[in-house]
C-alpha cells in the first residue's frame, strides 16, 4: 500500500514536471487578444547622384520604399506572410506585391512547401529583401538576367533537406510570371534591333531600362550546401537553374535558359566581427527563332564588419546585357553601413560603372529603418 | 566463417552498447551547461552559440539548421533575446521542435521578469525587450526555473527515464543551493555598491546580491553611447561615488576606459555566460569570476 501511495505520489510530480509552460511566443506567434498577426513597416529613404546627367533620379533625395508586412500562423505548422510595397519608378510611385506566400512548414520529415507570389530562391541573393541585403543596388547581373526587382513569380516551390551529414536542400518550383510586372503601358514602347537585324517594336516598363527577365512558365531548382569549416567559419555552395520564356516572348518568341553557381564564406572571428565573400556567376541562354545568344555575368562581394556598429562592403560586378545587342558592363562599388538600431541603418555607396566604355559615377546614401516585429526566412 | 560470425556478434554487441542518447540543442552556453547536469548521461548537447557571443547578435547558419534536424529537444533563452532561432525552427522542419511541441523547451516559461515595459513600447526606448529583460540566467536563483524547465523537456522526450532526471535535478538544485549561500554571504559586505554596467545584462544580478546600478554605458539597450552621454556619466559618477564598471566581455571597452580614466573607477570585465572567457568554464565559474572581480575592485576602492 505504502509503495503504491509513493508511485501515485511520484507519478504526480512527474506529471507536474511534463506540463509545458508557454514562455516568449516567437515571431509570427506574437497574436494580441485581438488575434492580430505581426504587423510591420520598413522605409527606405534614398539620396542619389549620379555624374549621368540624363538620370531623372540625380540629386534627389526621397523615400524610395515603403514595404508592410503582415506575418502569421494560419493553421498549425502553416504560416502566411504577406508584403506590400510602395516603390519608386522613375517620378511615380508604384504599388507592388513584393510576396504574398503560404508556407508549409512540414509536409513530410524533410519537406516543406511555399505557394503564392514568392522571391524565388535562384542563386544567393535573390531571396533577400533589399533592406536585409548589405547594399544599396543588385549586382548588374540580377538586374540585366532576373529584373530590375527581385524575381518574384507566382507558384509554388518544394524544399527537401537531403538525408545528408551536412546541410543539404533541393528545391524545385514552377511559376507564372507576366512580362512586365509595373504597369506596362502600351503607349510605351521602342525600336529594338533583334538578333536577325530587324527593327521590333517592344512595349516597355516605365522605367528606362528595358527589362529582359523571365516571364511565362517558369521552372526553377536549386540545390545549396553548407559545411562549418570550424566553430568559427562556415562554407555555403549553391547551384541552381531556371528555364521559362522572355517578358517579350510575342515579339521575340525566346526561351531562356539560366545556370547559376555561388558560394558564401564567413569568418566570425568574435563575438562582432566578420568576414563575409560571396559571389555568384550566371549564364544566360537565350534561344530565338534564329539561333541561340549566350550570356554571362557575376559579382564578387566582400563585406567586413568591424564592430556591432560598422561594416564596410566592396563589389565588383561583370555582367552581359540580357538583350539584344550585347554590351559589357564592369562596375566597382564601395559601401559603409552604420547599424543604428538591430532594424534601423544609415548606409552609403558608391559605384564606378563602365557600360562599354561608357563611364558613369554614382553615389547613394540610404536610410533604412524598421517599425514592429519583422521577420525573413534563413537567408 | 568464424570471422563473419564473430564481426557479426562485435557489431550486436556494439550496437547493444550504444546508448539512445537524446539531442538536445540549446541557444546558449549556459542552458548547455544546466542540461547536461540534469540528464547526466542520457543527453548529448549542443550549444549554437558559444559564451563568448552576445547573443543579441548570433546570426543563424545553415549549418545551425543541421542540427536542428536531427535534435530531440531545442531550449531556448526566449524573451526576445534568441529571435535568431526561430528561422532555423521553421527551416529545419523537426516537427517535435515546433513552437508548443513537446520537443520545444523555453527556459524564460514562468521566470519572474525584471524591467518589464509598461504601457507604450517603440524604438525611442533602444532595442527594448518587449517581454521584459532578457538577461534572467544572470541570478544564480533563476538556474532553478532554468533547470525545471529542462527537467520536464527532457521528461517528455524520456519519460522512462523521470527517475535519473529528477535525481540529477535535486542534486543540481542542491548545489545551486550551496553556492548561492556562498556567494551571498562573499557578496554581504558588498551590498549597495554602486555600479555602473555596459548594457542592461545585470539587473537580475544587481537585485540578487543587492548592487546598486546607477547608470549604463549605452544611453539606451542596444545604443552607442555618445560623448555627452558619456559626459553626463562622468559627473553623475563622480555625484554618486560610483566606482565600479562592470561590463561584459564582448562589449568595446573604449567607453568604460574613458570613464574609468575620468572617475578612478575600476572596470570588471566579466563573461556573461559559460565559455566567455578562458577561465569561465561552466555556468557556476561566470558567478565565481564576476564576484572575485568585484571584491577585488571592491577592495581597491
Amino acid at each position: 500500500m505504502r509503495k503504491i501511495i509513493v508511485l501515485a505520489l511520484l507519478s504526480g510530480v512527474c506529471g507536474a514536471a511534463l506540463a509545458q509552460e508557454a514562455g516568449t511566443p516567437p515571431q509570427g506567434l506574437r497574436g494580441t487578444p485581438a488575434n492580430l498577426p505581426d504587423i510591420s513597416v520598413i522605409g527606405v529613404i534614398e539620396g542619389h547622384t549620379s555624374s549621368n546627367k540624363a538620370d531623372d533620379t540625380r540629386d534627389k533625395l526621397e523615400f524610395s520604399e515603403v514595404e508592410t508586412a503582415f506575418q502569421g500562423y494560419i493553421y498549425p505548422e502553416m504560416k502566411a506572410d504577406v508584403f506590400l510595397a510602395l516603390h519608386k519608378h522613375g517620378t511615380e510611385y508604384e504599388s507592388e506585391i513584393c510576396e504574398a506566400k503560404v508556407s508549409f512548414l512540414r509536409l513530410a520529415d524533410g519537406l516543406s512547401a511555399e505557394v503564392g507570389k514568392v522571391n524565388a530562391e535562384f542563386g544567393k541573393l535573390n531571396k533577400a529583401h533589399t533592406h536585409t541585403r548589405l547594399m544599396i543596388d543588385q549586382p548588374a547581373v540580377l538586374t540585366n538576367f532576373l529584373g530590375t526587382h527581385a524575381f518574384n513569380p507566382q507558384g509554388a516551390a518544394l524544399k527537401y533537406l537531403l538525408p545528408l551529414p551536412f546541410y543539404a536542400q533541393a528545391q524545385a518550383g514552377a511559376w507564372n510570371m507576366a512580362g512586365h510586372e509595373h504597369h506596362v503601358e502600351g503607349d510605351n514602347t521602342a525600336e529594338v534591333l533583334d538578333v536577325d537585324q530587324s527593327t521590333v517594336t517592344v512595349v516597355l516598363a516605365p522605367e528606362e531600362t528595358e527589362d529582359f527577365s523571365p516571364a511565362g512558365k517558369v521552372y526553377t531548382a536549386r540545390l545549396n550546401m553548407s559545411f562549418p569549416l570550424g566553430s568559427g567559419s562556415e562554407l555555403e555552395l549553391g547551384g541552381s537553374a531556371l528555364k521559362g520564356k522572355g517578358s517579350h516572348w510575342e515579339h521575340h518568341e525566346d526561351n531562356i535558359k539560366i545556370a547559376g553557381a555561388d558560394f558564401t564564406l564567413k569568418f566570425w572571428p568574435d563575438a562582432y566581427r566578420r568576414f563575409t565573400l560571396q559571389g555568384e556567376y550566371m549564364r544566360l541562354t537565350r534561344e530565338v527563332p534564329v539561333g541561340t545568344l549566350k550570356r554571362d555575368g557575376l559579382y564578387l562581394f566582400a563585406n567586413y564588419r568591424a564592430s556591432k556598429y560598422w561594416n564596410f562592403g566592396a563589389r565588383f560586378d561583370y555582367a552581359e546585357n540580357a538583350f539584344p545587342a550585347i554590351t559589357y558592363e564592369r562596375d566597382y562599388a564601395l559601401i559603409a553601413t552604420r547599424n543604428l538600431t538591430e532594424t534601423t541603418t544609415l548606409r552609403a555607396q558608391y559605384k564606378h560603372i563602365n557600360l562599354s566604355g561608357e563611364k558613369t559615377d554614382e553615389g547613394w546614401v540610404q536610410l533604412t529603418f524598421g517599425l514592429g516585429p519583422h521577420s525573413h526566412d534563413l537567408e | 566463417m568464424k570471422k563473419l560470425f564473430l564481426t557479426a556478434a562485435a557489431l550486436a554487441l556494439w550496437a547493444g552498447a550504444a546508448r539512445a542518447e537524446i539531442k538536445v540543442v540549446t541557444a546558449s552556453s549556459d542552458l548547455k551547461y544546466i542540461c547536461e547536469r540534469v540528464g547526466g548521461a542520457e543527453v548529448k548537447v549542443e550549444s549554437l552559440s558559444s559564451g563568448d557571443q552576445d547573443l543579441h547578435m548570433v546570426e543563424p547558419r545553415p549549418s545551425m539548421v543541421f542540427k536542428l534536424k536531427k535534435a530531440d529537444l531545442l531550449l531556448r533563452v526566449g524573451l526576445d533575446l534568441d529571435m535568431w532561432v526561430d528561422s532555423l525552427i521553421n527551416a529545419a522542419r523537426n516537427p517535435r521542435l515546433f513552437y508548443g511541441a513537446a520537443g520545444y523547451v523555453d527556459a524564460s516559461a514562468g521566470m519572474a521578469l525584471l524591467e518589464k515595459p509598461e504601457g507604450k513600447v517603440d524604438a525611442s526606448m533602444g532595442d527594448i525587450h518587449i517581454y521584459g529583460n532578457p538577461h534572467y540566467w544572470l541570478d544564480p536563483a533563476n538556474a532553478k526555473t532554468m533547470a525545471k524547465n529542462i527537467l520536464a523537456g527532457l521528461k517528455r522526450a524520456a519519460p522512462e527515464k523521470c527517475a535519473e532526471f529528477d535525481a540529477n535535478y535535486a542534486a543540481f538544485i542542491k548545489e545551486t543551493d550551496e553556492k548561492l549561500a556562498g556567494w551571498q554571504q562573499r557578496m554581504a559586505p558588498l551590498k549597495g555598491l554602486k555600479v555602473v554596467t555596459y548594457h542592461s545584462s545585470w539587473p537580475y544580478f544587481a537585485a540578487r546580491f543587492g548592487l546598486d546600478v546607477a547608470g549604463h554605458v549605452e544611453p539606451k539597450p542596444g545604443i552607442p553611447p555618445s560623448a555627452s552621454h558619456l559626459d553626463g556619466l562622468v559627473k553623475k559618477m563622480k555625484a554618486e561615488n560610483v566606482k565600479v564598471i562592470l561590463t561584459e566581455s564582448y562589449y568595446p571597452r573604449k567607453g568604460p576606459d574613458f570613464l574609468a580614466g575620468k572617475t578612478g573607477a575600476a572596470v570588471v570585465t566579466a563573461a556573461v555566460s559559460a565559455g566567455g572567457t578562458k577561465d569561465v568554464g561552466t555556468y557556476f565559474d561566470v558567478f565565481e569570476r564576476v564576484i572575485t572581480e568585484l571584491e577585488k575592485a571592491a577592495e581597491k576602492k
